[in-house]
């Protein structure tokens, strides 16, 4: 198991230092994909590389199956890693570049054909084997560098940013089969996306980055159904935010009134801190949050009422901007059930599933 | 997961350490040392040590007291100007015709305009007496079709033209690098707007690269007042400071005296590379996008020609000091007529005996300077590169001084600092080696610099996580990447060593005589048909190694000077 214990990274030298990476701490199982996710200058990538032995550790300790790894050269780690710009050596064949691990080590000659033989049999690439990199593709280039990764079976695979360089369709593509095979090779897995569509279908856990900070960790449906922040909310797919006043609640959930005298039972409450409170318009006791498919549109009925600005097809939904009452900025509307329509500039009315609402309190309290 | 079975030592950590100490000590030892012992022997008597006590200004009071130490100072500063305005009014027109006209064979073009810098410039300097001396083949045709009379040769009238033909290259290499690279859609704007031709040559496009004019003058101008095969050819009486640096010390060995002079023209170089350095920090702010592009325009047929027939003028006129003495050099009979009459390969029959000791001294000698060249440069280019090394400007100092400093300079400063004391040099190979070193390095280093700044960082990365050691790393990654690169630097630094002479002059001894020593003293002996033969070889020598470093590196010649 991979431990990372307040692992911080200052640069520069006081007063001007800055922390890009703030006492983050968590552990990985053996085999889990585990992903940091975040925008960019969040210091996930910074973790990576102090992970990987790459980047001085200011703070802190990385510790794997209990011994101390926070000052082990990245040499002595046994961990393979794959760069965004694939770093594949230019001057050397596809084989060789995936036996450069093995050569490091001393292996013998033909212990190192079977074991580059083998794992370029796994990464579809044996018909390449004699070829120079930069007559690959970007995504055979990608396959080979992760094969380069794991020929000597590292004891943890560290992946940044992989598929950054590769276009839309092909980036799909590879990402199946990067968990493909590491759950093939069962190994411990360090991915590093921006990408949040990309961690939630790849990733065993996610680890939510923002500013130097561990914001949230979970299994991808529990961080996009439950975010612990509003940050955590907006950049991990779509969210509608409505201003709402508390109307009683206990324990974890709890009743919202929404504008035009809606209640919303939320499944969940979570306490803003003082940051993100201040995002909480005047007048308003909180947030409620309700993703796009989990908001039903009709014509009448209880809920916020508002009015149809933009219509457009998603092919399988219908998504609807609606300018709503009490909504911050346009509510987002995706309606899978087709029974329906509504025309732009039609009046609707939102309601929003409890189950899958969050509510956001400024301060937790009694009513 | 046990480090063991990594086969990785601590030593291996300590290992770029210890090369970086190693670099620091060699940068001490050999470029600090002797350039602070020369500063501190220009402030003490000859034959006294250097002491607090016996500081004195004794050895500069030479300037204002003997006429010959301030005529040498002002024709230093005369010749320097006045080669820098020639070169520069011969290159502008050139490097804006190269650039902007479309020019047939425009690779050959920029080819050839190195030429003058790779043939070793005091050989070609004689030729100018067979061109314009008294009984040159121009000043009979001058003197005998048009009646017009030529200065003498010898004397600021042939030292300047002689200086201005070997180093207009680099202004004009650095002038065709800028007009290629203005950006064209200034100048269309200026078009549109109803500016004529010359017009938007006048008061757009020139504005914009004046700075690099002024960047190329400085670089011809510190070459020109630090050369010293022209003036000790051509000069006669007529010395500058670099030919009285060395009649200093071959007269007298009035080593004192000789650093005191050393230091006026140093303060000169500095003061021009100061000059420079503020140019170039102004330099960035002018608009010139760093992409080339092709600027050729159209140009009326007849101006085209005129301009392409120009280029070609100043080729050959820069190129003739070195077809002379291929010439000379195949001629048995040459008196009383334009050309040879006799030809054939006497003169190198003659010499054929005499060079085998040179020769093998130059391969020896450039040989070991070219390879402490490499490993130093590449060694410190990847460490300065990487951020190993603290203070990227002092590295880039060191490197870059000695560069830039008159060869005849870091002479003075070897003798100063190695003749005696704890290390004691004088007459030795080591000396030669060293000082060769020191004054080359430069181009290993940048040539290496400029190639790890391509290679990504990351692959160094890919490897250590691989399990590599850092030598593996280095061995297996970096430098089969930059071998071209080094490869390229490495025979620049052999083949311009091959015709060095201003730092060998000085700390040759008869053991370690040089290929161009040999020219010299044919040269000095009047013996010109020998020198020509040998002055051949080497000029053939360094042009095919160079030609050689350009296919290797995969550049035009031009761009290994830029």
């Amino acid at each position: 198991m991979l431990s990372i214990r307040d692992l911080t990274k200052t640069f520069g030298a006081p007063p001007n230092a800055i922390t890009a990476v703030d006492r983050v701490s968590f552990d990985v199982a053996r085999g889990e994909l585990f992903t940091m996710l975040g925008p960019s200058g969040c210091g996930k990538t910074t973790t990576l590389r102090m992970i990987a032995g790459l980047e001085p550790v200011s703070g802190g300790a990385i510790t794997f199956d209990g011994r101390d790894y926070t000052r082990v050269p990245p040499q002595q780690r046994n961990i393979g890693m794959v760069f965004q710009s694939y770093a594949l050596f230019p001057h050397l064949s596809v084989f060789e570049n995936a036996a450069y691990g093995l050569r490091t080590r001393g292996m013998a000659g033909a212990e190192i054909r079977r074991r580059v033989d083998e794992v370029l049999r796994a990464l579809r690439l044996d018909a390449f084997a004699a070829r120079q990199p930069a007559t690959l593709s970007g995504g055979q280039q990608q396959r080979v560098s992760i094969a380069r990764a794991l020929v000597y079976r590292p004891s943890m695979l560290l992946l940044d940013e992989p598929l950054a360089n590769l276009d839309a369709k092909l980036r799909v593509e590879m990402r199946a089969e990067i968990r493909r095979i590491q759950r093939e090779f069962g190994i411990l897995s360090l991915y590093v996306t921006h990408d949040q569509e990309e961690a939630m279908a790849i990733s065993d856990r996610v680890a939510l980055f923002n500013a130097g900070r561990l914001v949230q960790v979970g299994r991808p449906r529990e961080v996009y159904r439950a975010p612990a922040s509003l940050f955590a909310a907006d950049f991990i797919g779509r969210a509608n935010f409505f201003r709402a006043m508390l109307a009683g609640g206990d324990g974890p959930s709890g009743r919202a009134a929404l504008p035009g005298g809606a209640i919303v039972s939320a499944a969940r409450i979570v306490e803003l801190s003082p940051e993100e409170a201040v995002r909480v318009p005047a007048g308003a006791d909180g947030l409620l949050m309700v993703r796009p498919e989990s908001v039903t549109i009709g014509r009448a009925g209880a809920g916020v009422s508002g009015r149809v600005m933009r219509a457009e097809s998603l092919g399988g939904a219908m998504r609807y901007t609606v300018s709503a009452e009490g909504a911050l900025g346009a509510a987002t509307v995706d309606a899978w059930r087709a029974d329906e329509e509504f025309a732009e500039g039609a009046p609707v009315v939102l309601a929003a599933d409890p189950a899958e609402s969050v509510l956001y309190l400024r301060k937790r309290g009694s009513p | 997961m046990t480090p063991s079975a990594f086969g990785t030592r601590a030593a291996d950590r300590a290992l770029p350490l210890a090369i970086g100490g190693a670099a620091a000590l060699i940068a001490l030892l050999f470029l600090i040392y002797p350039l602070s012992s020369a500063v501190l022997g220009a402030f003490v008597k000859n034959g006294q040590p250097v002491a607090l006590a016996n500081l004195t200004l004794a050895n500069f009071e030479r300037f204002l007291v003997s006429a010959s130490y301030q005529r040498a100072l002002w024709h230093s500063l005369a010749t320097g100007a006045a080669a820098t305005a020639l070169a520069t009014a011969l290159s502008l027109p050139m490097a804006y015709a190269v650039a902007r006209v479309a020019m047939p064979l425009r690779a050959t073009i920029l080819g050839l305009s190195v030429l003058p810098l790779i043939s070793p410039p005091f050989i070609g300097a004689y030729a100018w007496v067979i061109l314009l001396g008294n009984s040159g083949i121009f000043t009979s045709l001058l003197r005998d079709y048009l009646g017009i009379g030529l200065p003498s040769i010898y004397g600021f009238f042939g030292v300047t033209v002689a200086l201005a033909l070997s180093y207009f290259p680099y202004v004009f290499l650095v002038l065709q690098g800028a007009f290629a690279a203005v950006d064209t859609h200034i100048e269309e704007a200026a078009t549109v707007a109803g500016a004529s031709r010359w017009r938007v040559l006048r008061t757009v496009t020139l504005p914009m690269i004046l700075p690099t004019v002024a960047a190329g003058m400085l670089i011809v101008f510190i070459k020109a007042i630090g050369d010293f095969g022209i003036p000790s050819i051509l000069g006669g009486e007529y010395q500058v400071l670099p030919t009285l640096i060395y009649y200093q010390i071959h007269g007298f060995f009035n080593l004192n005296g000789a650093a005191a002079i050393a230091m006026v023209n140093v303060a000169l170089t500095l003061l021009a590379l100061g000059a420079l350095a503020w140019i170039n920090r102004t330099r960035s702010v002018a608009t010139v996008s760093g992409t080339a592009r092709a600027a050729a325009r159209p140009l009326p047929a007849p101006l085209r020609g005129v301009a392409i027939a120009y280029v070609w003028l100043v080729l050959i006129v820069a190129n003739l000091p070195q077809a002379v003495t291929v010439l000379y050099s195949f001629s048995e009979r040459w008196g009383g007529t334009l050309l040879p009459s006799v030809y054939g390969f006497e003169n190198y029959r003659r010499i054929v005996g005499e060079i085998a000791g040179p020769a093998m001294n130059s391969v020896v000698l450039a040989g070991a300077a070219t390879l402490i060249c490499l490993v130093f440069g590449a060694v410190t280019a990847h460490a300065v590169a990487r951020g190993r090394i603290a203070g990227r400007w002092a590295v880039d100092l060191i490197v870059m001084v000695p560069f830039v400093l008159p060869g005849l300079v870091i002479g003075v400063a070897y003798l100063v600092a190695f003749n005696e004391g704890p290390l004691v040099l004088t007459g030795t190979a080591t000396i030669l080696v060293l000082a060769y070193f020191t004054r080359r390095v430069a181009f290993v280093f940048r040539s290496a610099s400029a190639a790890i700044f391509q290679l990504d960082r990351r692959l160094e990365e890919a490897s250590a996580v691989c399990g590599a050691s850092w030598a593996t790393t280095m061995r297996r990654v970096v430098l089969p990447l930059i071998a071209p690169a080094l490869l390229a630097g490495g025979i620049l630094v052999f083949a311009t060593l091959i015709g060095e002479i201003s730092v060998t002059v000085l700390l040759y001894s008869a053991r370690w005589k040089t290929l161009t020593i040999s020219i010299y003293e044919y040269l000095l002996g009047n013996d010109i048909a020998k020198a020509s033969a040998l002055g051949t070889v080497t000029i053939l020598l360094t042009f095919a190694l160079v030609a050689a470093a350009s296919r290797l590196a995969g550049r035009n010649m031009a761009d290994l000077f830029r």
